[in-house]
């Protein structure tokens, strides 16, 4: 199993979601964050005050996947998140030991 | 103090005398009761009433109590004395629903007795739980209840309820008749405090409204929760007060509300197998389909059973406010005592007539003036402008008036006048509020009528539509003062935001369409907005504008949620679908209140901040790109035929011709009955070189003159206005290819020379005009106004900021300051600007508190300023306003 977050863009997430769901994912974690890589803020300025935008808004998408779905999901976020701009984000993947649903504890890939 | 005549449920059970004989074993008791709770559920489920329900149930559990209580004596060989069993909370007033806990005070005569009773209370305990009934017990000695337990208020409101069950009768009356009455009266004020702050953070727990679409029975606003506080309120306070006991048919009211509310606690109950008492969607259904609680056993759709729920709940809602406002007032603080004295000092002298200020809310000295609707009418005016809310009693005389149609109303029809009065106050939602519950607001606006206590199911929304479309409008009135981070950015919109009556009663209508069988809410809501348009009377540019704003509701939230903002292509086209500053500030503001109200979550600061940035971006684009786009009058065929069909005689050549080269902002922000004006002065410049139309609006007056261009005529204007003391709030300033200048400014009469002295208009008027047209000089006019405006000390510092930018428009430097706003400010701008050879193409200024905003196209010849006349005019602008 693998553990895939992905900050995107805002703007994008709703194709991503629909993407993802098409492909049969259901399952996912949606916060709302700011930051920045490459792509730096800016200053914004409304009636005599600055406005710095040094972090700015991203989602954040994190699901668990069993293995045979990881490289799928990774190719759809990718095709849907990539404006070919500065700030399209990243995607990070990491191995996960275990998985345990709450309601009936089962184990493993059984409780994506 | 006693429990027995409370009103809704008084089953009368009495108490069984202590048993004797040989103990029954569990295995012959157990199934006993189950077999009696599975008779009481299908009893239940046959159609008994709550009431009846709840009378068996506590009947069943007091058996049991009592038998397994005399069996463990007889076991024991003991005997009842020093110890007696009350049943407290809901047991102890018999309402004991089928999952609820058994409260029960075992209460001891003396510590001796509470240490020889310890076997049997934790045998007894352990028996009954194996019976199947879940106990929650608390051991108290005489002496103890009669000391108060200042952390544990609610074991003291408990014991308000109790009620003997078995053991020494001798003892419980004893606390009955003589300890606890003595020590209830001096704990009084303690409860009461108490019991007003427990219910206030229970109602704040639930949002302050009953309108949840999954509420709980027992504690959201509007539960049973609340029906009991009113008793304990009750209970506390002995009432004196003649006039204000509840009448018998409230009494009534009362009493089918909480038989309503008990047949869902119990149907919960038994449909979760346990004490939940939330009423959901699903369960919605299963209680609409079999007509729970109503008795007529016609299935409902669930929205039309959970208007019944919110009707009953708005009862006994009702009833615990008004008992906690008005008949169990916790003595208020100093600080409080004098923030109502300097509210109430805000209420002028003529509606002292009808109402007064008390403690912060609104009191009706004259209920029966009420039948003349105006006055009633006025009372919210009252409340909107000052934010002081009716007190529960001053709605009850209205209600009283409009459910007693022999009092014969007089002028029931509320104006838009009057009703636009309402909405554009600094409060509206004060007065809304209390119209709402009333039926008054249905009955101004009908459509209203179609979004009344409407489920809508999603998992997003937390309220009923038209609780959450009201919560939007308070939250648009908390901008005032902000109670969070995300209101700040916002705050100075609302309090400047142009036409805030059209922007209120969008908000009113945008979700009506939620009521109506078709699809797309919005276009219900549309239609709802061409009815309630036609009766109001709005006029056609209001209309347009109320449309826009419903149309376009969700048209900020998407965009941030699907676009790019930091892309500018996406502002522009933004900003071309919302057209004007004045708009975008509305749709902004109405779209903080609708994200925002949609649950307490829903607005996070992310969301916030993305919307802002929307709106920041959006608003640079504008003032930006104002002299980009002009009008080709040819190409306006529509609004040429509007203004053509106002203008009389005049040809489209004469109107084209008038228009042609304005930016385009002038025809976004003028109706086509204020351009048909304009071009009537534009006619009149042969014979008069200067034309001036003078308007008196809500809270300022409105200058248009027209002329032809000249050298510093900006300043010129603006001076004469600082001459005349009036101070500029607004400003545009547009010039047409022929080179005719239309300038419009917004000031306010600080001295009120001209609101005094009508008179004086003509002369304001003449001054103006010979100035601008070099017969009279202005030097005089400024003289000694300026040193007495000097003098005032600014509340808060501005600090100057001036910003020149080349690249937004292809003819003109765009040049920006915000600074202090003072009296004469623009024409000192205006000057430096005719001094140093600057032509104002098009001009924005605004304040806002006591900071200017403004904003000018700036040409020198014909082209953009120079860097080196940027720098001079930048270092001259500065030495005259620091």
């Amino acid at each position: 199993m693998m553990k895939l977050e992905a900050i995107i863009q805002p703007s994008r997430f709703e194709s991503v979601k629909d993407a993802l769901r098409e492909i049969g994912i259901e399952g996912m974690t949606v916060t709302e964050v700011r930051g920045h890589g490459r792509q730096k803020g800016h200053t914004e300025v409304y009636r005599g005050r600055e406005y710095t935008v040094d972090l700015l808004p991203k989602m954040k998408l994190e699901m668990v996947l069993p293995d045979a779905l990881v490289s799928r999901v990774v190719d759809t976020i990718l095709k849907t998140a990539k404006t070919g701009k500065i700030g399209d984000g990243k995607i990070f993947l990491s191995r996960v030991e275990e998985a345990i649903r709450i309601r009936n504890e089962e184990r493993g890939e059984n409780a994506l | 103090m006693t429990t027995a005549a409370r009103p809704g449920f008084n089953p009368g059970i009495p108490p069984v005398k202590n048993m004797q004989g040989p103990p029954t074993p569990l295995s012959v008791l157990g199934p006993q009761a189950e077999a009696e709770r599975q008779r009481i559920r299908q009893q239940f489920e046959a159609g008994t009433s709550a009431r009846e329900t709840l009378r068996a149930l506590c009947e069943l559990a007091d058996r049991n109590v009592q038998r397994v209580f005399g069996e463990l004596l007889h076991v024991h060989e003991s005997t009842p004395q020093g110890l007696a069993l009350l049943a407290l909370g809901g047991y102890g007033r018999q309402m004991l629903f089928p999952y609820s806990d058994l409260d029960i005070l075992f209460l001891f005569g003396s510590e001796k007795a509470e240490q020889e009773s310890r076997r049997l209370i934790a045998e007894f305990s352990r028996t009954l739980w194996d019976l199947g009934f879940r106990v929650s017990s608390a051991g108290r000695t005489l002496e103890e209840c009669k000391r108060i337990e200042e952390d544990n208020a609610e074991f003291h409101l408990a014991l308000l309820d109790r009620r003997f069950l078995a053991g020494d009768a001798a003892l419980y009356d004893k606390l009955d008749t003589k300890l606890l009455p003595a020590s209830e009266k001096q704990a009084r004020g303690f409860l009461l405090a108490e019991l007003h702050r427990l219910t206030k953070e229970r109602l704040t727990r639930y949002g302050n409204t009953i309108f949840h679409l999954e509420p709980n029975v027992k504690e959201s606003p509007g539960g049973m929760r609340d029906y009991q506080a009113t008793v304990w309120l009750r209970q506390i306070v002995e009432e004196k007060k003649e006039s204000r006991k509840i009448t018998a048919a409230e009494e009534e009211l009362s009493a089918a509300a909480v038989d309503f509310l008990g047949a869902i606690r119990c149907f919960l109950h038994y449909k979760n197998g346990r004490n939940d008492n939330t009423l959901t969607y699903e369960l919605q259904a299963a209680a609409a389909e079999r007509a729970l609680g109503v008795g007529d056993g016609l299935a409902r759709t669930p929205a039309e059973w959970m208007r019944l729920y919110f009707r009953q709940a708005r009862t006994l809602n009702r009833q615990l406010l008004r008992y906690l406002e008005q008949k169990a007032p916790v003595p208020l603080t100093l600080r409080q005592r004098l923030f109502h004295a300097a509210r109430a000092a805000k209420l002028e002298a003529d509606h002292g007539k009808y109402c007064m200020e008390r403690e912060g809310l609104l009191e009706v000295l004259d209920p029966p003036a009420l039948a003349d609707r105006a006055i009633t009418f006025s009372l919210f005016g009252e409340a909107a402008r000052t934010g002081t809310p009716l007190s529960r009693e001053a709605e009850r005389s209205i209600g009283y008036i409009l459910t007693h149609p022999e009092l014969r109303a007089r002028n029931t029809e509320m104006s838009w006048a009057t009703l636009r009065e309402i909405l554009g106050s600094d409060f509206p939602g004060v007065a809304l509020r209390p119209m709402q519950r009333l039926g008054l607001l249905t009955e101004t606006l009908p459509e209203f009528g179609m979004i009344d206590s409407l489920v809508v199911r999603d998992f997003y929304h937390r309220y009923t539509v038209d609780e959450h479309t009201l919560r939007t409008i308070e939250h648009l009135q908390e901008l005032a003062d902000p109670p969070d981070a995300r209101g700040a950015h916002f705050a100075p919109l609302w309090k400047t935001v142009d036409r805030r009556d059209l922007l209120i009663l969008s908000l009113l209508l945008h979700d009506v369409g939620k009521g109506m069988p078709i699809e797309n809410h919005v276009t219900g809501s549309l239609t709802a907005l061409g009815s309630a348009a036609r009766r109001l009377k709005l006029s056609p540019e209001e209309e347009a504008e109320v449309r826009f704003l419903i149309e376009h509701h969700l048209d900020m939230s998407a965009t941030i949620q699907r676009r790019d903002i930091f892309d500018p292509a996406t502002v522009s086209v933004f900003a071309e679908s919302v057209g004007t500053q004045e708009r975008l500030q509305r749709l902004c503001l109405l779209t903080y209140a609708d994200i925002h109200s949609v649950n307490p979550e829903a607005l996070t600061p992310w969301k916030a901040e993305m919307l802002w940035q929307l709106f920041v971006a959006t608003s640079n684009h504008f003032s930006r790109t104002l002299d980009r786009d002009r009008l080709h009058a040819p190409d306006e065929v529509p609004m040429l035929e509007r203004v053509k069909a106002l203008a009389g005689e005049a040809t489209l050549e004469e109107i084209e011709r008038f228009l042609e080269g304005f930016p385009r902002r002038y025809l976004a922000v003028h109706s086509a009955a204020e351009i048909a004006a304009h071009f009537a002065l534009y006619q009149k410049l042969g014979a008069e070189p200067v034309q001036t139309e003078l308007i008196v609006t809500r809270h300022a007056f409105s200058l248009t003159l027209l002329t032809a261009d000249r050298p510093a005529l900006f300043a010129t204007i603006s001076g004469v206005l600082a001459g005349w003391g009036m101070n500029i709030i607004k400003a545009d300033a547009f010039a047409n290819a022929a080179g005719v200048v239309l300038d419009t400014f917004h000031f306010a009469d600080l001295h009120r020379t001209l609101e005094l002295n009508p008179g004086e208009i003509e002369r304001f008027r003449k001054s103006l005009a010979d100035v601008v047209n070099g017969k009279a000089a202005l030097e005089p006019l400024l003289k000694g106004r300026e040193k007495a405006s000097r003098a005032r000390t600014p509340k808060v510092a501005v600090e100057t900021r001036i910003t020149f930018d080349d690249s937004s428009s292809a003819h003109s430097t765009l040049m920006e300051i915000v600074t202090q706003d003072h009296p004469g400010l623009l024409y000192e701008i205006g000057s430096a600007l005719a001094r140093l050879g600057c032509n104002i193409e098009v001009a924005l200024i605004d304040t806002e508190g006591q900071k200017a905003i403004d904003v000018f196209y700036l040409t020198a010849q014909g082209k953009k300023l120079s860097p080196q006349k940027q720098e001079l005019l930048r270092e001259v602008l500065q030495g005259t306003l620091s």
